[in-house]
């Protein structure tokens, strides 16, 4: 087993590694992501001692603390307990000697073998690792990257170690090279244990029974691999994911704003984190266990921003919304997907206040609402679907941005003006005093949807209801509004609740889904999942309506 | 990539030994009727007196200033080692660009000539054409240069090739820029930290050889030099005049060499910018 | 470090005919009878004038100068390379009793230098920065500035005349009839001096060399693998870092023959070791010119042999140049 402890690596003034606790059990595969910086080549090199930096904690390779050995001892257990494979880069193998000598050697030096046999032996890994025989005797220049990659692994099963640190080991290969090393890699992992260092999630998916996000050298998410991937419980975890394309992703891809920086107080994400608090910048949050894995957040992971349970509102006889219960997380789009006359916008207009639910509980931060107040109206904002009626032909532009601000009485008239003119910036309309003086009847629809997404921003609220924001337009300005709230939603952390009747629109912009009929909710799930294997037969039905570019019968 | 060669000498340790022993070497010759206190040729008194204070290093075997032969040596070395170090320069200089520059035929020319020179040793050369030429000093001088200019030919010309493939020839040709404005324009002035450290290097070649073909006996009769009065005191060795005769002359020559390497050091992280970091020596 | 290009056969007979030609031409661009002109005046005294006659039919010294030429060549294929007046022998045979002892100093310094160096620099760029490399360094890039004629001088005066402990000229003592174990050791005796000057003055070729590929070949990512791999100190020294440290050295080798044995022509006169160098020296004083053109066409020759041994042989030490033909 292998554990390390309040490891802490610097380089100088300039800390690498800050603090990592881990534990990888025999026989598993441990996954380290993150991106580059990020300090994952540090901790695979530090294993081994092969830093050249300030290193202090312990690192115990079966009980024993290998940081605090003498340098002899340490070039015992290299190579003997636990070998590397590194990326394969240039002239990472010797270019003067042939692959097999290379391969033999770390026998024939700790005295595994002697030289026959570790011949022999070697010829079997490099084998083993599908190296064609004639091969084996050349020199590594004259092998291309895949097969470099196949002998520099052959080279780290040598002395048979009991833990084999992998690091980006298939980066910088093709596809089908790529596939070929992965299927070698799972068959290792059955007779060792694994470190996998790398930026590739989908490699970490592949391979690893567990996965540790590294982030500016902290671990901010660990637990097993299917759950950490498939539902991340970390907003960095999250976001790593989304920033990450592969072959089920459906929403578009976003970044994460900001940029990462070392030495920053309190928790290392918070300046880029969409739910910090203010303890977040000042003290480091420790990586406790929370529902079977561990996170390092103050807030013990993604909070959920807004829930409803329960809710019923009738007109008459007709049940608009029939009980229906949702959770929205923070920093995350939840789609409403229903017909007209589903009861979506009873839905909103219930959340949001506009229309007293008759059973039924909404809560903000886990806090009940008896009343929507100034606070909740400062936190949740809704763009309705209509822009040239929501919006009054009486004010300005100017005006309308302004008056959440004017009604909530926040700071001067002048930084009103100030901050109404800024979001007008955000939303990608003009700021000059002719624009601003301008009436609603006179702009586009798409200027006029921008400019009641501008006012519903202009109290930075965390939740935005979106009620079919782009019905009343054309297509070519639906596809700017949309990527205008994805950028929103990435620059400043937004949740998003989206209204529409279009699945193919909501698969876009959705992280979840939840479809609605006759005033419930019928299904629910990851927007991926939910449209490729819908299960109830009305969620079925609305995926074969989509729109669908496919001539015939239209179904996906 | 900038380079500054200024930087590079003058913060290392050796670079800045190199130059101060340098300077010394050339106030001396450039002082030397000042300093000497003899006619260097001239009969000043007996013949292999000791040192005293009239002639602090002693008289030759001729009766000669052993002092004064020294800082006018000095000049000897100096003048031949610079002025070859200027001639060899320029041909690598102008060789190694046009072969780069011009390519083709020309280059594959060159190249050829360029490498059939650099396997021939020098020295056999220079005893052939000394033994019947009985040169004069310029004729050293040029014959030294026209044996010494290839390995920085292919150096400048290596360097003007990738030179040649930046960006910022591309651009200038994309204004319409014609071959000779490039060559002055961009690629020579990056080219000069290169032939600095050739000058330096050749220089010293130079000073070794010449003071070598002294040494032989197939120099200029007519001119001092410090391998001249080593050979002169090499047949008294059994004396023991050679502790102010041999050795001064000896000592003075090694220290020139030594002065033009420790600088030629010190720049090489120009070269290889690798190296860099070199604390002293 | 200098560049080099691989070098065919066809360069180095380019060379060589620069050599033979100018060997050919020089004499006969003085102005007088070309008979004194290639043997000089000296040498013409002493010669008798059926000698003279013969030496002028069997270089065509009568005729034009494209058969002079071929004359030239003819000879040359022979092995004849004319008449020294001073040792009254052919040139051929005076030279090859001098050979062996120039083959011995230039071959064995060579050798010393080049591995000494090579250890010297491995270990040096393995401590970069610290004491005993600067020292090192300083050290052996100011022995470097001392020309090889004059630390044979030094070494004379301290071993020869102050000490003398070892003997200041020859490559025996003469009329000594010496044999056997007693015979090498006088060799050794007298071969000592003249070898440690001209291994000093070259040492520091191979040291400045390897211990700057050093640097850059232990910030190569196979240098981390294999301390990786748990190697000793001496394994990662020598048999990865040093081995990629030497092969510049190797493409060096051919141009550091050629400084050798310049240096030797000189050591050999500091010490009167009689090798072709003082061969050289004495037919100089004397004005024996067939004997200097002699000399120094055998020398071009087998320095450009050499090279071009040496460059065959680079091939099969970095494998990357073979596999990029």
């Amino acid at each position: 087993m292998l554990s390390i402890r309040q490891l802490q690596v610097s380089y100088g003034s300039s800390l690498v590694l800050n603090g990592i606790d881990l534990d990888v059990e025999s026989g598993q595969c441990i996954a380290i992501i993150g991106e580059s910086g990020a300090g994952k080549t540090t901790l695979g090199l530090s294993i081994m001692r092969l830093v050249e930096a300030t290193v202090r904690g312990k690192i115990l390779i079966d009980g024993v603390d290998v940081l605090a050995l003498p340098e002899e001892s340490m070039q015992d257990i290299r190579w003997n307990k636990v070998s590397i494979v590194f990326q394969n880069a240039n002239n990472v193998l010797n270019p003067v000697h042939t692959v097999l000598n290379q391969v033999m050697e770390p026998m024939v030096e700790h005295s595994v073998k002697n030289k026959s046999d570790a011949r022999e032996w070697a010829r079997s890994l490099l084998t083993r690792a599908g190296l064609p025989q004639e091969k084996y005797d050349s020199y590594p220049h004259q092998l291309s990257g895949g097969e470099q990659q196949r002998v520099l692994i052959a080279m780290a099963l040598a002395n048979d170690p009991e833990f084999i640190i992998l690091d980006e080991p298939v980066s910088s290969l093709d596809a089908s090279s790529r596939t070929e090393i992965i299927g070698l890699l799972r068959n290792m992992a059955k007779d060792h244990t694994l470190i996998l260092v790398t930026h590739d999630i989908a490699t970490a998916a592949k391979l690893a029974d567990s996965v540790a996000t590294l982030y500016a050298g902290t671990i901010l998410e660990m637990g097993p691999a299917s759950e950490v991937l498939s539902r991340p419980r970390h907003p960095y975890t999250r976001a790593l994911l989304r920033s990450y394309p592969n072959m089920t992703t459906v929403k578009d891809l976003q970044g994460i704003k900001g940029r990462m920086s070392r030495g920053t107080r309190g928790c290392p994400f918070h300046p880029r984190c969409t739910q910090a608090i203010a303890a977040c910048s000042t003290e480091q949050p420790p990586l406790v266990p929370v529902n079977g894995r561990k996170v390092a957040c103050h807030r013990g992971g993604i909070v959920t921003l807004l829930a409803a349970a329960g809710l019923r509102k009738s007109f008459g006889r007709k049940r608009a919304v029939d009980g229906v219960s949702l959770a929205i997380e923070n920093g995350e789009t939840l789609a409403l997907v229903g017909e007209s006359g589903s009861g979506k916008t009873t839905l909103a207009k219930t959340i949001m206040g506009l229309l007293p639910a008759d059973e039924g509980e909404v809560y903000l931060e886990g806090k009940g609402l008896p009343v929507r107040d100034r606070n909740f109206y400062g936190q949740v904002q809704m763009v309705f679907q209509n822009p040239g009626e929501s919006l009054s032909h009486r004010l300005s532009v100017l005006e309308l941005v302004r008056e959440p601000l004017d009604v909530q009485r926040v700071g001067t008239k002048e930084e009103r003006g100030d901050k109404a003119i800024r979001v007008l910036g955000e939303v990608e309309l003009p700021t000059d005093e002719d624009f601003l003086h301008t009436y609603p009847h006179h702009l586009s629809g798409g200027e006029m949807q921008r400019v009641a997404i501008a006012r519903a921003l202009v109290l930075d609220p965390k939740l935005l209801i979106l009620d079919e924001p782009t019905a009343f337009l054309d297509p070519s300005l639906q596809a700017k509004i949309m990527k205008l709230m994805l950028n929103l939603q990435e620059q400043r952390g937004l949740s998003m609740l989206f209204i529409t009747h279009d699945i193919a629109v909501a698969r876009k912009v959705s992280d979840r889904m939840a479809v609605m009929h006759d005033g419930r909710i019928v299904e629910e799930g990851r927007s991926s999942e939910l449209t490729t294997t819908p299960t109830h037969p009305y969620t079925q039905a609305l995926v074969n309506g989509a729109s669908d570019l496919h001539s015939g019968s239209g179904s996906t | 990539m900038h380079v500054d060669l200024k930087k590079e000498v003058t913060h290392s340790s050796a670079g800045r030994f190199g130059i101060a022993a340098l300077a010394v070497i050339a106030l001396l010759a450039v002082f030397a009727p000042l300093l000497a206190g003899y006619d260097p040729i001239a009969q000043s008194a007996h013949s292999l007196l000791a040192p005293s204070w009239s002639h602090p290093l002693g008289t030759n075997h001729v009766g000669q200033d052993i002092w004064s032969q020294l800082v006018y040596g000095a000049r000897t070395s100096l003048m031949v080692g610079v002025s070859v170090a200027i001639l060899s320069t320029l041909l690598a200089a102008i060789v190694g660009t046009s072969a780069a520059l011009i390519g083709g035929i020309y280059d594959r020319i060159m190249m050829r000539i360029v490498d059939a020179l650099i396997v021939i040793p020098i020295i056999i050369v220079l005893i052939l054409v000394a033994a019947y030429l009985r040169p004069n000093m310029w004729t050293i001088i040029v014959l030294l240069s026209l044996l010494g200019w290839q390995g920085g030919a292919r150096i400048v010309r290596a360097q003007a090739l990738s030179l040649k493939e930046r960006m910022h020839i591309s651009a200038a040709r994309s204004f319409g820029a014609g071959t000779l404005y490039l060559m002055y324009r961009h690629i020579v002035p990056d080219l000069s930290p290169i032939l600095l450290v050739e000058f330096i290097y050749t220089m010293r070649r130079a000073v070794f050889m010449e003071a070598g073909l002294a040494f032989i006996g197939i120099s200029d009769p007519n001119v001092l030099s410090w391998g001249v009065m080593m050979r002169e005191a090499m047949d008294y060795s059994y004396l023991n005049v050679w502790a102010w005769w041999l050795l001064p002359a000896g000592i003075a020559l090694s220290l020139l060499i030594i002065s033009v390497t420790f600088i030629g050091h010190s720049m090489e992280p120009v070269m290889d910018p690798r190296l860099r970091g070199e604390a002293s020596a | 470090m200098r560049i080099l290009s691989k070098r065919n056969l066809l360069t180095y007979a380019v060379a060589l005919l620069l050599i033979l030609s100018l060997n050919f031409i020089l004499p006969r661009l003085m102005p007088g009878d070309p008979l004194m002109a290639i043997y000089g005046k000296e040498a013409l005294v002493q010669m008798s004038p059926q000698l003279q006659a013969e030496l002028v039919q069997r270089f065509s010294l009568d005729q034009a100068l494209w058969q002079q030429l071929g004359s030239y060549f003819a000879a040359l294929f022979q092995g004849d390379l004319g008449y020294s007046y001073y040792y009254n022998a052919p040139v051929f045979d005076v030279i090859l009793g001098r050979l062996p002892w120039t083959l011995l100093l230039v071959g064995l310094s060579l050798i010393l230098s080049t591995v000494l160096g090579v250890v010297l620099g491995i270990e040096s760029g393995w401590r970069r920065g610290t004491r005993t490399d600067r020292t090192m360094l300083s050290g052996l890039m100011a022995l470097n500035g001392f020309p090889d004629f004059f630390i044979g001088i030094v070494l004379l005066l301290v071993f020869g005349v102050v000490l003398g402990i070892l003997p200041l000229a020859g490559a025996m003592t003469p009329y000594a009839g010496l044999s056997g174990g007693a015979l090498v050791l006088d060799v050794l005796k007298h071969l000592a001096l003249p070898l440690a000057s001209l291994t000093l003055a070259h040492l520091a070729g191979g040291y400045l060399l390897t211990r700057n590929t050093m640097i850059t070949v232990l910030k190569e990512p196979y240098m981390l693998t294999a301390r990786a791999k748990g190697l000793s100190q001496r394994l990662l020294k020598y048999h990865h870092a040093g081995r990629n440290s030497m092969l510049p050295v190797v493409t060096m080798t051919g141009i550091w023959l050629g400084r050798v044995v310049t240096g030797a022509l000189f050591v050999e006169i500091v010490f009167s070791y009689p090798g072709l160098g003082y061969l050289t020296y004495e037919a100089l004083l004397f004005r024996d010119y067939a004997i200097i053109q002699g000399v120094l066409l055998l020398v071009a020759t087998l320095v450009l042999a050499a090279n071009f041994l040496v460059d065959l042989s680079y091939a099969r030490l970095d494998p990357r140049v073979s596999y990029a033909r």
